[in-house]
């Protein structure tokens, strides 16, 4: 083992990378791309649904419900059609996503102590929307109900129960505390698989990879100095999430540092492992990014990092644990947003270690397999 | 002119022959669709039911276990765990094995009886947040109902008159997608994103390889024209992505049950006209590239993140900031996306979908001239 070797390919590996300016100025420009895409788009907080109130009553009752809902915060109501039947082009155009249609006698049921029922049409083509819409909505009449109930006197001497709802860990609910710890292990993901695997093919299809065995340079030598500087690109492209999500988004980060970096390090060794067998089993650099995609795309459908595992059906939920990035994900929203420590984390660093060792592992035995063919 | 036709016929050829000596590039291209579809499909959903819940029920009685029935009836609560003291939420919660916690204190029946407010405790993890939002809301409101109910049946009891007691009761309808199944919302828009992955990223990485291996220079001394060049490297492309459409369609159709209300005109004249926005976009990236790692990368940047996620294929783009939203006004996923949904599920046709057929036309018109134009100028060189 030579410092110096090693330390000439990594000059010579960043002297490559410099040649190309516009790659290193893409390669930093990628991150902050999706920082702002998952940050914005798919963190977001649903909010200010555009609202279609059809009123039939028009009765202080059916004007107070929908100052209810407007006065929520998460319904809009942008539209006041005459009758039920006017809803269907605004649904069918997309005009609203909600509508709440109020019968007529809707106040004159309440008065006799009936229970009226009321409409609440939701847009079903968008899950996202229909789920949290629809709960929002029943969570409104709800509180109508607690407070009509409240004002009768009744309810004074009436028993009841008090139900203190707390939401935990993330008390603002922002999608975002979640998507940015993700991202910083799904950006490492990205880099490690994507740029390195290109770069060992590169030095096969030009043929240089021959010039380099006929030098002195023995396999671990190469290794190394092959992919330090990747990982070393890795780390900076996620010191910049890390940090565009502490200070742009305002990520709290309630865990320990160490958590954080064990984590990323024992996942690291899964990414080089994955990057140097797809280098492997690629002969072009076409092949080798059709590779990557191959991997990629169920990573980032089944891993949880943008679709929560809990609504995969229960057919599919074990497959979620074949994805490494699962693991990764679980240390880093566990350090992130609720400060678990390494005993609450047990079972995901282990699950990194195994993956670690089998792929790196495995990486590992057929590049110099390979290499003293 | 039947030269031209020749000349592109042995440029599709050779391309193809290109596709053919390496079966993985098919298979990256054919089967890939088929995995990602059947993928997202079954994987995908933000529907929130079952969220798993754990609860310690401090008092033991029958009343507290009426209540506590409620949320084992309600579809969004599972019940998946009796613990007995307070430190199995934190348990619960620090190995995911449940989401919300619900905690009855000792005395809740007896505080019943004497007519008071009997204390109960929801925790709610928040670190998944559209399951706690959803959990969030329903514990509130199944609180509310159960209260009410107490409240009426005491007023009962006590010989009152309920009159003041009546109550809102909200009836949920789902339009379009009674069933809440993501596939019906997710497989037309599924469509576009695989469309723009095989498309962009393949032709941007097909012209720059030919100028890696030198060969773009061969094709310049041959007879053949640009544009003849142009049409033939993008003939195979528009083939494979049209088959792409095809398997897709019949897929969804037959194993999901995607209903095609709308004219299969309407989406074939959408998808030509998506695949020419995409293959513009794509020879565009080609021209401007140096390497093929560049090309990659921007392929990456301007086709695979904006389509998935400035397309509405799955995030709804009104709930994003504005300027976001102008931005994906520059993409022509979104418009695809719009069509493709519309005439799958809302049984729109040609004319009601206009404004985003223009726009793609527009599109794909832009793209293919300033990338034959930059195309041009670097050959000439």
């Amino acid at each position: 083992m030579s410092g110096k070797r090693i330390r000439l390919l990594i000059w010579k590996e960043f002297t490559q990378l410099r040649r190309d300016p516009l790659l290193i100025r893409l390669l930093l420009v990628m991150p902050v791309a999706q920082l702002i895409l998952f940050g914005y788009v798919v963190a977001v907080d649903i909010r200010n649904l555009a609202t279609a109130v059809v009123d039939l009553d028009r009765t202080v009752t059916s004007r107070k419900l929908e100052a209810a809902f407007s006065g929520s915060g998460y319904f809009t109501i942008t539209q006041t059609p005459r009758t039920e039947d006017d809803l269907r082009p605004l649904l069918d155009r997309g005009t609203v996503k909600v509508a709440l249609v109020i019968p007529e006698g809707t106040q004159d049921r309440l008065t006799r102590g009936e229970t009226a029922p009321i409409g609440i049409i939701v847009d079903g083509s968008d899950s996202q929307i229909s789920a949290v819409g629809s709960g929002y909505a029943s969570q409104i009449v709800a509180q109508f109900n607690a407070d009509r109930r409240e004002a009768s006197g009744v309810a004074i001497e009436a028993p009841g129960i008090d139900a203190r709802v707390r939401v935990m860990f993330n008390p603002t609910l922002d999608p975002v505390n979640t998507m940015i710890p993700g991202l910083i292990a799904a950006i490492m993901m990205i880099s490690l698989m994507v740029i390195m695997s290109q770069a060992v093919v590169k030095e096969r299809e030009s043929g240089t990879l021959e010039q380099m065995f006929v030098t002195p340079i023995k396999a671990t030598e190469y290794l190394i100095g092959k992919l330090t500087p990747y990982a070393a690109l890795a780390t900076a492209q996620m010191l910049l999430v890390a940090a565009g999500g502490l200070f742009w988004f305002r990520v709290p980060f309630n865990g320990s540092v160490w958590v954080v970096l064990v984590g990323l390090t024992l996942f690291m060794f899964t990414c080089i492992g994955l990057g140097l067998l797809v280098s492997l089993v690629s002969r072009t650099r076409h092949q080798a990014q059709q590779a990557v995609m191959f991997i990629m795309i169920p990573t980032m459908v089944l891993s949880g990092f943008i679709f929560p595992i809990q609504s995969m059906p229960a057919i599919i939920q074990p497959l979620t644990n074949l994805i490494p990035l699962t693991f990764a994900l679980q240390v880093l929203r566990g350090a992130f947003v609720k400060g678990s420590d390494f005993a609450a984390l047990a079972v995901p660093m282990l699950a990194l270690v195994g993956f670690g060792v089998v792929i790196f592992g495995a990486s590992i035995v057929a590049t110099r397999r390979r290499i003293a063919e | 002119m039947s030269g031209a036709l020749v000349r592109m016929g042995a440029i599709v050829r050779k391309e193809f022959r290109h596709l053919g000596r390496d079966p993985r590039m098919l298979l990256a291209v054919v089967i890939t669709p088929v995995i990602q579809l059947l993928l997202f499909a079954y994987a995908i959903s933000f529907d929130v039911e079952n969220v798993p819940t754990i609860v310690i029920d401090l008092d033991r009685t029958p009343t507290s276990r009426s209540y506590l029935e409620k949320y084992e009836a309600s579809p969004f609560f599972e019940v998946v765990e009796h613990g007995s003291t307070l430190a199995d939420v934190d348990d619960a919660f620090d190995h995911n094995t449940a989401r919300v916690a619900v905690v009855i204190s000792a005395g809740f029946a007896r505080t019943l009886d004497g007519g008071g407010q009997a204390q109960v405790a929801v925790l709610v993890d928040g670190s998944e947040p559209t399951a706690a939002k959803v959990a969030q809301t329903y514990s509130v409101a199944l609180n509310q109902l159960y209260t009410q109910q107490l409240t009426r049946a005491w007023a009962d009891a006590q010989g009152l008159d309920l009159s003041s007691l009546g109550m809102l009761e909200p009836r949920v309808r789902t339009w379009y997608n009674p069933e809440r199944r993501s596939s019906d919302f997710l497989i037309p828009g599924l469509m576009v994103v695989i469309i723009a992955i095989v498309t962009v990223q393949q032709t941007a990485v097909t012209l720059v390889r030919e100028r890696d291996l030198g060969t773009q220079e061969q094709l310049e001394v041959s007879p053949m024209r640009r544009i003849e060049l142009m049409v033939g490297k993008l003939l195979p492309w528009t083939l494979i992505a049209f088959l792409d459409v095809v398997m897709i369609t019949l897929l969804g159709r037959a194993l999901f049950g995607i209903p095609l209300r709308g004219q299969p005109v309407a989406l074939a004249l959408g998808a030509a006209l998506f695949v020419f926005a995409s293959l513009g976009m794509g020879l565009l990236i080609s021209a401007i590239a140096p390497s093929m790692d560049t090309a990659n990368i921007i392929a990456l940047l301007i086709a695979f993140l904006p389509s998935f996620l400035l397309s509405g294929f799955a995030f709804d783009l009104a709930q994003v900031p504005i300027v976001l939203q102008w931005l994906a006004y520059a993409f022509p996923a979104q418009y695809m996306v719009t069509i493709s949904r519309a005439v799958f599920l809302k049984g729109a046709g040609v004319a009601d979908l206009w404004p985003e057929f223009a726009a793609l036309a527009a599109y794909a018109a832009v793209m293919l001239g300033i990338s034959s134009l930059l195309y041009g100028r670097r050959s000439s060189r």
